[in-house]
Formats: C-alpha cells, structure tokens, sequence
C-alpha cells in the first residue's frame, strides 16, 4: 500500500487531519476540561506536556504492534482495559467540573472517600491542584490508551509495518515510528483548541467557570456511561 | 499584561483558530467530494453485496458472519467480465467521521476473484454504520454501506 518510509508522512497527515476533525469533537471535552480547571494559571505547557504523553503512550502501543506484527491479539486483549480508561476520564472530569463550579471544594471531594480509595484521591488531588506543568505528562499517558477508532487505524498500519520488517526489532521501532508520527499529527489541533477554549480574558468568567463546570459533569457522565457500555 | 493586551492576544487565538480550521476544511474539502461511482447500502451479515459498475458486476463478502469489529475479517470480491489486470483494493471507513487510511489489499483467488484480510475497528461514540470502497483499478469505485457488529 504504501512504503515504510511514505507511511510516516501519511500518519503524520493522517494524525493533523484527523485531529482537527474527529480528535476535535472525541478528546475535546477532556482538553476544554484541563484548560478551564487551570482556571487562571498558564495552560500551555500543562496541554503540552498532556499531548507528548498521548504520543508516548501511542509510540509503545505502535511498538507492540510492530514487534507482534498483530493487531487482533490486542484487541481481544485490551477491552477490559480500555473500558476502565474510559471511566476513569468521565470520573476525572466530574470531579474537575465539580471542582470548577466551586459548589464543592477540590479538598473535599475525596474527604469522605473509603481508605481503599487512597491511590485514586491522591491522584485525582494531584491533578486538581497540579502547579507544575509536566504532572500532566502521566494524565496525558494514561488518557492516550482511550478506545479512539483513528487510534486503532494507526495501529493497524504499525502491524502492518511490523509484518514486513525483517526483525522484531526493526517491526517494533517502525511500529513506534509510525504511531509516535500519528500523535505528532494530532497535537496542533488540541494545542490549538485547549488554547481557545482559554477563557481568562472574560469578564464574566466565574459564570463561565459555573456554566462550564456544569457542562463537564455532563460530559463526564457520559463519558463514563459510554465506558460502562463499551 | 493588561487586560486589554489580554483579551487582543485572546481574539488573535480565535483568529488563529478559526483561519487554521477554515484552511483544513478547504484541503479537506476536495477530498471529501470524491464520490464513488456506485454506492449501494446492503446488509453485509446475510450475504455478499453487489453493485454494478462501468458494466460490470461486483460482489463484496465479508466472513466470518456476523461481521464484527475489531476481528480479522476475509474480505472476497468477486467481479465479472474481463480478467483484471490489477488487484482491486478496498478502503474501510465510516461515513460519519474520518478514522485514517485503512486499506485492504487483496490477492487473486480465481479467474476474477480476489481476497484479502483486515479488521473493521470500533468506534467509541458507537455508530456502527461503515462503508466498504472497493476500488478497481481503471475501472472505478463501488461503495458498499453496511452496520457492523460491536
């Protein structure tokens, strides 16, 4: 179909066509979510960092591909797997809209929670509170394993990549290659949208904050419905 | 920075924004308007789906059945008349959203029958509706539209 060195450039258009179309509308409620529960700090490097994640995560999922040269045996594999990731950001995003609307308190949120929970408050706390930029680079790795169609498609070409190279080796770091080019690719579009979606130049913005907190639990509830369906 | 700096860096970004998106949906546009010559919608689990094209006919089978996502599936397309002299190819993808280039090559099977093998992914908002473009070289493009099992 295409040669191992044309893929890149196609993946990589494929990633910055398709981020601005279906990236847009699947992964932006989660990227509107990070900028607006930064509120007034800087949200450019916490969204950087948040999409260099999403590329690593997609780089080793592209070097497993390339090295078992299957995309089949993944899948079969990582349902289970892909549905808790899926709840889990829908619950990230309730309790950043939560946290956003100032109804409840980022501190409280997890007060009452059973002492199991402890791993999942500190993380969540971690998060809400983040001052440094590059703790968005775990969030990004984790949310880069949501089930998303144009993510599986890549996949399959890493495979695909892995089928015809002449090592596992050489399948493993094409699989990579092709992948980490896929996520480049989606990066200008929700750099650009997170930048948008900043709202500190309003002047009504704690109405916004409201408004916009109300519409992540919303948002949040579906993802989490759609996690609980997959 | 005051608060009129502010707010002209933040109109420059919408401006940024929405020139970028006005350029991407212009190059996509072209693209988006290359139809097929044929397309028909089918149930793809019953059968194989046919269309006519440039006076041939063409089958698409898809197995095993039920046709389901995320499974390696055996695409067969089966043409009449003349012997092909190149392979035909089928395009996979949605017609509701773009999901990347994912082309099914295929091998000669028999006089005009050609097969190959590749997965139908699943997408998480939950539509289920896909096309199958099979492309027969000088020819043309016949589009088959049918739902898939998640």
């Amino acid at each position: 179909m295409w040669s191992t060195e044309s893929i890149y450039a196609v993946f990589l258009a494929t990633g910055f066509t398709v981020g601005f179309g279906h990236c847009i509308g699947m992964c932006g409620p989660i990227v509107i979510s990070v900028s607006l529960q930064l509120k007034d700090r800087p949200s450019f490097f916490p969204q950087l960092y948040y999409n260099i994640g999403r590329t690593i995560t997609y780089s080793l999922l592209g070097a497993i591909m390339g090295a078992t040269a299957s995309f089949t045996r993944f899948a079969s594999q990582a349902g289970g797997f892909q549905k808790a990731v899926l709840m889990f950001a829908g619950v990230l995003i309730i309790v950043m809209g939560a946290a956003m609307t100032g109804w409840v308190p980022a501190g409280r949120i997890f007060q009452n929670a059973p002492p199991l929970a402890g791993f999942a408050r500190a993380g969540f706390k971690r998060i809400l509170d983040a001052r440094r930029a590059v703790l968005f680079l775990p969030l990004g790795m984790v949310l880069g394993l949501l089930p998303c169609g144009p993510v599986y498609t890549a996949m399959i070409a890493a495979a695909r990549v892995g089928m015809e190279a002449e090592s596992t080796l050489g399948g493993m770091l094409s699989g990579a290659g092709v992948m980490a080019c896929f996520g480049m690719g989606t990066i200008p579009a929700l750099l650009l949208l997170s930048q948008v979606s900043n709202v500190k130049w309003l002047k009504h913005r704690d109405l916004i904050y409201k408004f916009g907190g109300v519409m992540m639990i919303l948002v949040g509830i579906y993802f989490t419905w759609k996690g609980w369906t997959y | 920075m005051d608060p009129a700096s502010n707010r002209c860096l933040a109109m420059a970004r919408l401006a940024l924004g929405a020139a970028v998106f006005l350029v991407i949906a212009a190059a996509a546009a072209p693209a988006l308007a290359q139809n097929p010559e044929v397309r028909t919608t089918c149930n793809i689990h019953q059968g194989p789906c046919s269309a006519e094209l440039a006076g041939r006919s063409v089958e698409l089978e898809i197995s095993p059945k039920p046709v389901k996502a995320m499974e390696e599936l055996v695409f067969r397309v089966t043409i009449s008349g003349d012997r092909l002299s190149e392979a035909p190819y089928i395009d996979l993808g949605m017609p509701a959203m773009k999901m990347g280039p994912n082309r099914v090559e295929t091998a000669r099977q028999g006089e005009n029958t050609w097969t190959g093998k590749g997965v139908i992914v699943r997408c998480p908002s939950g539509k289920n509706t896909w096309f199958a473009r099979v492309t027969l070289p000088e020819t043309g493009t016949a589009e088959f539209v049918f739902d898939v099992v998640y």
